[in-house]
């Protein structure tokens, strides 16, 4: 009789031989030396395989970092969370306590000048900034996110001695080398001069403690420095950071800036946006556009031919005119005779004696000046009964999204739990999420997944409370089940926690914006996951 | 270390199911882990996560995929282990489930979804007519051991994973089949191909 071959001999060996066939083999091996050392060989060598495979590596024979508490994370990290939140607290009160230079306090977050800065900046910025701003945005988020690329991808290369992925570390030297093909200038030292015959054609990226331009920039001006004074000019924006920014030349773009000081005496094409501490523009500067800015102070002597937005601590003193509105929230308001307001005034403040408006001052629209009224809101029946409210709605939500996809649901609560990385791609979603919607809806055919994506992206913010809070219940409550009613109960004493914890003064903003990340960040995850087939056992 | 000791004494689920380790105790303690016993589960994990974590180990590439893939696995127990019917031991369901998490963060990192088991020339059936003994039957020392896994790291893909899963998990060719998405035929002609690279590549022993 013929011989077996290898293959069929492996699988009689592997216990996969049908078993009519297994008999024959039997058979044959009876009479076969050949088959049988053969199949001998086969089997041994499966032991070893086996034997080899079953003594695990040594570093899974101590596989460190693995106990129980890495898949219930949750208490490490609410301890973090505790712990920061208590050294949040104490350190703002401190903070309070100290008596911070004038010069440095747009710098406090825990101020009120600074805080406003810091909060309302954001807003502003993209309030009032249309699609320059959006660009910038967008390039700033380009930026963080190759930054991120490249940090991760050191790390990822550090971590192995072999090159395991090639095409990453293409891209890697591909980003490299595409970053210099900017038109970028950089300068930096201890003091910067553009001298007056000198013409920069590029974007200028000048950091030092006086950056001073005599001469003629062409593109942009990014400066950090403790002075920035620009005597000549720009031909782009000027987008600075610094102590003192003093503009008498010409800016032809926008002014973005964070600066303690912004003095303009010379003309500037756009906009001005900005935090700032002190804003000046002298009775020879000029504004193309608005001014959309939080300030400490703010004194306008000059012209603007548009619209003023301003936040302001301190106090707007108008001596000079503006073209159309001026919206204002703060603490005084003053116009003097000289002043001009070509469109409605509206002022928000806290009283209305620190509302000085002369007699010769000119308002062309209306006067709309009302009370800022802070009310101690913890004091009013009716925020426990809107509280109240927002929770059964939550509920109600979440009993829905539990009846309608509890899988989902379920599966999303459970992501939350993966921390960081929930965490990071939630961070992620929220910040890209807007530029991709407007990217997509510049084609006339994305306008409409546009709109839906905008729907999505607000209805997974509210949810994501939801998956938090019903994550962060069911780590304290450890229920013994995954019914829909212990997730409900989870839910319960999460957005209740989630509350009272939103109400602590400064953190409490914090963490609502660490629990849309997370909860954003597991929603992402959740939908990518199920949009893969389903792993079954 | 008694979780250590317990780890080292898992039983092979192909050979013993639960006997070595005292069945009644792993039978009650899935009972109780299907009921979302926290501490149940928390046993659960610690008799298996070497075990899982070294079936994760050999497939993906490195410790950090690895344990990632682990925790994954336990985190997935936690919520679908109502999902095991009893019909098969214990050991060999958690394994299976590791071993499709694994599969899954390989094809997740290679992006396309055939990449991993890509059988080049057809995988015809091979004959290798040969009856030289192999580097691989011997009774072989710790280091030699060692060595062996080394290569089977180095295996490409498609050769260690169903390599891995025969061997390691003690899957039966249908279940890694069903697992990679493949014909019987391919797991079969891939795990001889395997096999074979394997021998090519140990040096033979000199006698």
């Amino acid at each position: 009789m013929e011989c077996y071959s290898e293959q069929t001999c492996a699988l009689a060996v592997d216990g996969e031989l049908a078993t009519d066939e297994a008999q024959r083999l039997r058979d044959h091996l009876t009479t076969c030396q050949r088959c049988r050392a053969l199949v001998e060989a086969l089997r041994a060598e499966n032991r070893v395989l086996s034997e080899s495979l079953n003594e695990l590596p040594e570093e899974a024979a101590s596989p460190a970092g693995f106990s129980p508490l890495r898949w219930s994370w949750g208490w490490g990290d609410l301890a973090i969370l505790v712990a920061v939140l208590t050294l949040g607290s104490i350190i703002s009160g401190w903070f309070n306590e100290l008596d911070i230079p004038a010069a440095l306090e747009w710098f406090n977050p825990f101020s009120v000048s600074g805080r406003t800065n810091l909060i309302f900046h954001f807003f502003y910025y993209f309030a009032h900034g249309g699609t320059a701003m959006l660009a910038d945005y967008a390039a700033v988020v380009g930026w963080i996110c190759l930054l991120m690329l490249l940090g991760g991808s050191a790390l990822l290369l550090g971590r192995r001695g072999r090159p395991h992925y090639p095409g990453l570390r293409l891209l890697i030297v591909l980003l490299a080398l595409s970053s210099p093909s900017f038109a970028l200038e950089r300068r930096h030292g201890d003091f910067i001069t553009v001298a007056a015959n000198e013409t920069v054609d590029d974007t200028l990226l000048a950091a030092a403690n006086t950056v001073r331009v005599d001469g003629v920039v062409n593109g942009d001006l990014l400066t950090f420095g403790r002075t920035v004074e620009v005597r000549g000019v720009v031909r782009g924006d000027l987008i600075s950071f610094a102590q003192r920014t003093e503009v008498r030349g010409t800016v032809e773009g926008h002014i973005y800036t964070v600066s303690h000081t912004l003095d303009l005496e010379g003309q500037l094409g756009h906009s001005i946006y900005g935090v700032l501490q002190s804003l000046h523009i002298d009775d020879r500067g000029r504004v193309g556009d608005g001014i959309v800015a939080a300030v400490g102070d703010v004194s306008l002597e000059g012209e603007v031919k548009r619209s003023v937005d301003i936040l302001t601590s301190g106090s707007a003193d108008v001596s000079g005119s503006i073209g159309r509105d001026l919206t204002m929230v703060g603490r005084s308001l003053t116009l003097t005779n000289t002043a001009r307001v070509g469109g409605n005034l509206s002022a928000r403040v806290r009283q209305l004696k620190e509302v000085h408006i002369a007699d010769g001052a000119t308002i062309g629209g209306k006067r709309d000046i009302q009370l800022r009224v802070r009310e101690n809101h913890f004091r009013r029946p009716r925020f426990y009964f809107h509280q109240a409210v927002w929770l059964a709605g939550a509920i109600l939500v979440g009993w829905l999204g539990m009846l309608l996809f509890p899988g989902f649901f379920q599966a999303t609560t459970q992501l939350v739990g993966s921390g960081w990385r929930s965490l990071g791609l939630g961070v992620g979603v929220l910040a890209g999420m807007p530029v991709a919607m407007v990217v997509i809806a510049i084609t006339l055919v994305g306008l409409p997944l546009s709109l839906m994506l905008l729907a999505l992206y607000f209805a997974a913010i509210y949810l994501a409370k939801i998956w938090v809070g019903a994550f962060l219940g069911r780590i304290l409550l450890k229920p013994s089940g995954a019914t829909k009613g212990d997730w409900l109960l989870g839910l319960l004493v999460g957005l209740l926690i989630l509350t009272v914890v939103g109400f602590i003064p400064y953190l409490g903003g914090l963490v609502r914006l660490g629990v849309v990340c997370l909860g954003l960040g597991a929603f992402a995850w959740q939908l990518y996951e199920a949009s893969r087939p389903v792993m079954t056992a | 270390m008694d979780a250590k000791r317990n780890m080292a004494k898992e039983p092979q689920p192909r050979e013993g199911g639960t006997r070595q380790m005292e069945g009644m105790d792993l039978e009650s303690l899935t009972e109780c882990a299907r009921g979302h016993d926290g501490e149940a589960l928390g046993e659960i994990y610690r008799r298996y996560v070497r075990r899982v974590f070294g079936l994760c180990r050999y497939i993906l590439e490195s410790r950090e995929s690895a344990e990632d893939a682990t925790s994954e696995v336990f985190l997935k127990l936690q919520r679908s282990i109502e999902s095991y019917d009893r019909s098969i031991p214990f050991p060999r369901w958690l394994l299976r489930v590791a071993g499709n998490q694994c599969i899954d963060a390989l094809r997740r990192r290679q992006r396309g979804r055939r990449a991993i088991v890509e059988v080049e020339d057809g995988a015809a059936v091979i004959e290798a007519p040969s009856s030289e003994p192999s580097p691989l039957s011997a009774v072989i020392s710790k280091e030699e051991r060692a060595k062996v896994r080394d290569a089977i790291a180095r295996l490409p893909d498609n050769y260690r994973v169903p390599l891995v899963l025969r061997y390691y998990s003690e899957l039966s060719y249908d279940e890694i089949a069903q697992q990679l998405n493949l014909e019987r035929n391919y797991v079969a002609a891939l795990i001889f191909r395997a096999k074979q690279e394997l021998r090519r590549r140990l040096p033979h022993r000199s006698k």
